[in-house]
């Protein structure tokens, strides 16, 4: 409501208005996603790709994905990194700031779902932040901590490996981050009904 | 691109329908995929659900297709991955006749119909599998190559696929029933039969059944003069009518019919004549049903030409025993059952390898020997056999024995292809050593009974449960006589056995626990076979050959007969024919489910109830123990 104050002093790129006209509806979708990144500092590092998939009423719809790889000359350059694995990859190739608001305009007002989501959320708040827009409005899960809850733990983080072996899912596929994200898709459904999250 | 919808196109072009698609055109319906998780025993769709709008492939896990009928579910497939199921929405209209539930946590594919449909219209292979496996449910992966291209035989069975132990299945009857008003007259109602072929008209008044006419009404009423032929039907009809509910067991069909003499059953919402009319059922339905039963699975196998189709009768064999476990119908009466089939399929065999070779020069018997030989072969295990052939002169013998050599390879290997393994031990008459002449096996029978300590690494007591499955009655017999007469007061044969007996392991430690595997693969597991069905079946073979008991293989018969003849003993006998029935289900159900022979149990997936069951049957083989070292005097040595 109060919205057009905050965006007073500034003028946001329009598809972050749009993005944030979506929030007036209920989301009805989840999103799983996950983010390669160069390392653990959101400010130091940079996402190289992005792996995500849609979960709408209970069922992952494999067409409703989206991947992407980031280019990010700039950053390899700088520390002198080869850029081969981006060439080789088979994946669509995006700049970062297309990327980005590519991935926003993918999920909207969806309920993000992540494996130690906060850091893959921060990694997107970052780059928002070099595009001149606010941090993402989304509620998220994560699957660690449903599963923590689900046993009733808290004493110890478990690691995508160790979930997969716990609900006996196949670790052979997970090289891409869209691979992985398909991992978390299955124990999010897994784990939702476990707890009985509508 | 998308990496995920890539994994899922190479995962379904392994399997058909969709082997006929290119990469490209999989890739493409692998991106209209939606992924699913299944919890254990949660439903897909069920009975009368309003159809989805894709259809099921099974990416991992396994789901239960079933039907309900008198209340209760009856399986009628089990879908591992890449099976496909739930193919109605594509050729029906109607609502799901049956019901998908996850048998374990299961992940499934849905492909909307929507995506699929162009693909099957331009592929006749890909229609005509689908075609195919909606006539028959469902589709069974093990039936590949019968049903690619064409029905595996020309017969319903395979068309209809009825699994279920057939008495208890629900009918197929006609539900848009000849309803008639009250006023109408009999001309008019014959008329209308007549067109629609029906054998029978409801009447009905504000949608309720008051009455039915049957052609029988209209022959005693109408045609004998007895009435006109324009009255009105409310005067003819056979009032009230007998209502039943909906999916309605042929048995229990067969016995409303029965009771109230009538030859047409009404169904209605409800089951009483105060809701609407589903359907008639009548005799005639019954007749079509009852053709499927396990009579009709025997007169299959004497129709069969090759191991393939013994095979799929040995498959139907194992859902019927399936089915039939979960009905609690008597294991006992369903061993017989399976033994019959069994039975009718080992013969088959030999009689498909006579077919290839041309006459034997020689009259001979086929004899099962082991759990076959016992009549107890529920789950598939393997097969044990033997030959003997008459006597012949000695300048024939080699001959003689050449083609009885080759009979038995290929007999076993059509068994072995059927999906009874190959005896590990070697007792097959297809070995060099149990393929021999009535004298000759005269004397290895002599040899094992009057020297058992001697080359007793031959020696395996399952020689001593002879059935014939094929051949000459009279030599069977001959050999039959010779054993009994030689073990008569043979103490040293009765010892050798008896201490046999003894040797097996216990089942439970000093301190009353399982005694668990303790090597891989079967590590924690229980080895119900040699540490509690063994120790039974020995038992009851030896008191059974003590005794002179013939005819009675089966050791659950033997005890029983046993408690007969030795009627002092009779509560021991009885209690372990009891403990026999309640381990073979546990084993029965174990192989079941892991589609194995069930010999090792897994103790982890039992309830603490089952537990004390598994126990409590372990009780009488003490006493069983007992009775052997009392009555062969084994005491001294063991």
């Amino acid at each position: 409501m109060l919205d057009w104050l905050k965006n007073i002093n500034k003028e946001y790129p329009d598809f972050w208005k749009t993005y944030l006209s979506k929030f007036e509806e209920k989301p009805n979708r989840f999103v799983v996603f996950t983010t390669e990144t160069t390392g653990l500092n959101p400010y130091k590092d940079v996402i190289l790709s992005i792996g995500s998939f849609a979960i709408v009423k209970n069922s992952i719809h494999i067409g409703d994905s989206f991947e992407t790889v980031l280019l990010q000359y700039k950053y390899l350059h700088d520390n002198g990194l080869s850029n081969e694995f981006i060439i080789e990859s088979r994946m669509k190739k995006l700049s970062e700031p297309d990327a980005i608001q590519a991935f926003i305009d993918y999920i909207g007002n969806s309920v993000l779902i992540g494996h130690h989501i906060d850091f893959d959320v921060e990694m997107i708040n970052v780059s928002l932040e070099r595009l001149g827009c606010g941090r993402l409005k989304n509620e998220a899960l994560d699957i660690d901590v449903m599963y923590r809850k689900l046993i009733d733990a808290n004493d110890k983080q478990f690691s995508l490996d160790e979930l997969s072996d716990i609900f006996k899912l196949p670790k052979t596929y997970r090289n891409t981050p869209s691979e992985d994200a398909y991992t978390m898709a299955l124990l999010f459904l897994k784990l939702k009904s476990r707890l009985g999250i509508k | 691109m998308n990496t995920i919808a890539e994994h899922i196109a190479d995962f379904l072009k392994e399997y058909p329908p969709f082997d006929n698609l290119t990469f490209q055109e999989l890739s493409e319906i692998a991106a209209n995929i939606r992924v699913i998780n299944l919890e254990k025993h949660k439903t897909l769709f069920q009975i009368n659900d309003v159809l989805h709008d894709c259809f099921y492939v099974v990416a991992s896990g396994t789901v239960n297709l079933s039907v309900i009928s008198d209340a209760e579910e009856t399986l009628l497939n089990k879908c591992h991955a890449g099976d496909v199921f739930g193919l109605r929405p594509f050729f029906a209209k109607n609502n799901y006749m049956m019901t998908a539930k996850a048998r374990e946590e299961s992940v499934i594919y849905g492909i909307p119909i929507a995506t699929f449909r162009p693909f099957v219209a331009n592929n006749p292979n890909v229609l005509n599998f689908l075609l195919e496996s909606f006539a028959s449910n469902t589709w069974n992966p093990k039936d590949k190559e019968n049903f690619r291209g064409k029905l595996a035989s020309d017969n319903f069975f395979y068309a209809e696929q009825k699994n279920e132990m057939q008495y208890f299945q629900s009918l197929t009857y006609n539900r848009s029933p000849l309803v008639v008003s009250a006023a109408d007259n009999a001309k008019e109602v014959a008329l209308r039969m007549t067109e629609n072929l029906s054998t029978s008209a409801v009447i009905c008044e504000n949608n309720l059944p008051i009455g039915i006419v049957t052609n029988t009404d209209m022959c005693s009423k109408i045609a004998s003069g007895l009435f006109p032929i324009t009255i009105a039907v409310n005067s003819i009809m056979s009032s009230p009518v007998v209502t039943v509910v909906e999916n309605v067991s042929l048995a229990e069909a067969q016995l409303l019919m029965l009771k109230n003499n009538v030859s047409h059953l009404c169904v209605t919402h409800d089951g009483t004549d105060k809701s609407v009319v589903r359907g008639i059922i009548s005799e005639h339905d019954l007749i079509v049903a009852q053709a499927n039963n396990p009579g009709v699975l025997i007169k299959e196998v004497k129709r069969s030409l090759n191991p393939k189709e013994l095979r799929q009768i040995r498959e139907r064999l194992a859902e019927l025993i399936q089915n039939s476990i979960n009905k609690n119908i008597p294991l006992s009466h369903i061993n017989n059952i399976a033994s019959e089939i069994n039975s009718a399929i080992l013969k088959r065999a030999v009689e498909i390898s006579i077919l290839e070779l041309g006459s034997p020069p020689a009259r001979f018997s086929w004899l099962s020997i082991g759990s076959q030989g016992r009549k107890e072969q529920l789950l598939l295990t393997d097969q044990d056999s033997i030959l003997v052939f008459e006597d012949v002169p000695s300048d024939k013998y080699r001959d003689v024995r050449d083609y009885f050599l080759k009979l038995s390879k290929k007999t076993t290997l059509i068994l072995e292809k059927t999906g009874y393994e190959l005896c590990p031990n070697g007792h097959i008459a297809s070995n060099m050593l149990w393929c021999k002449s009535l004298t000759d096996w005269t004397k290895q029978y002599d040899s094992w009974i009057n020297t058992p300590g001697e080359n007793s690494n031959n020696l395996s007591s399952i020689f001593f449960d002879l059935d014939l499955v094929f051949g000459e009655k009279k030599i069977f017999e001959a050999l039959e006589n010779r054993i009994f007469e030689s073990i008569e007061n043979n103490s040293l044969f009765f010892d050798f056995l008896g201490n046999d007996a003894l040797r097996k392991n216990a089942p439970l430690t000093f301190f009353k626990k399982f005694v668990r595997e303790e090597e891989e693969p079967n590590k924690d597991k229980f080895d119900i076979k040699t540490r509690a069905l063994m120790p039974l079946i020995d038992g009851a073979r030896l008191f059974a050959l003590h005794f002179s008991i013939r005819g009675f293989n089966n050791t659950y018969l033997r005890f029983k007969q046993l408690a007969i003849i030795d009627p002092k003993n009779a509560d021991i006998y009885l209690n372990c024919a009891e403990a026999f029935l309640v381990l073979s289900k546990f084993r029965v159900n174990e192989g079941l489910k892991n589609e194995n022979s069930g010999q090792y149990i897994n103790l982890d997936e039992l309830t603490k109830l089952d537990k004390e069951k598994l126990k409590n049957a372990f009780n009488p083989m003490k006493d069983l123990e007992e009775l052997i070292k009392s009555n062969f005097k084994l005491t001294q040595f063991s």
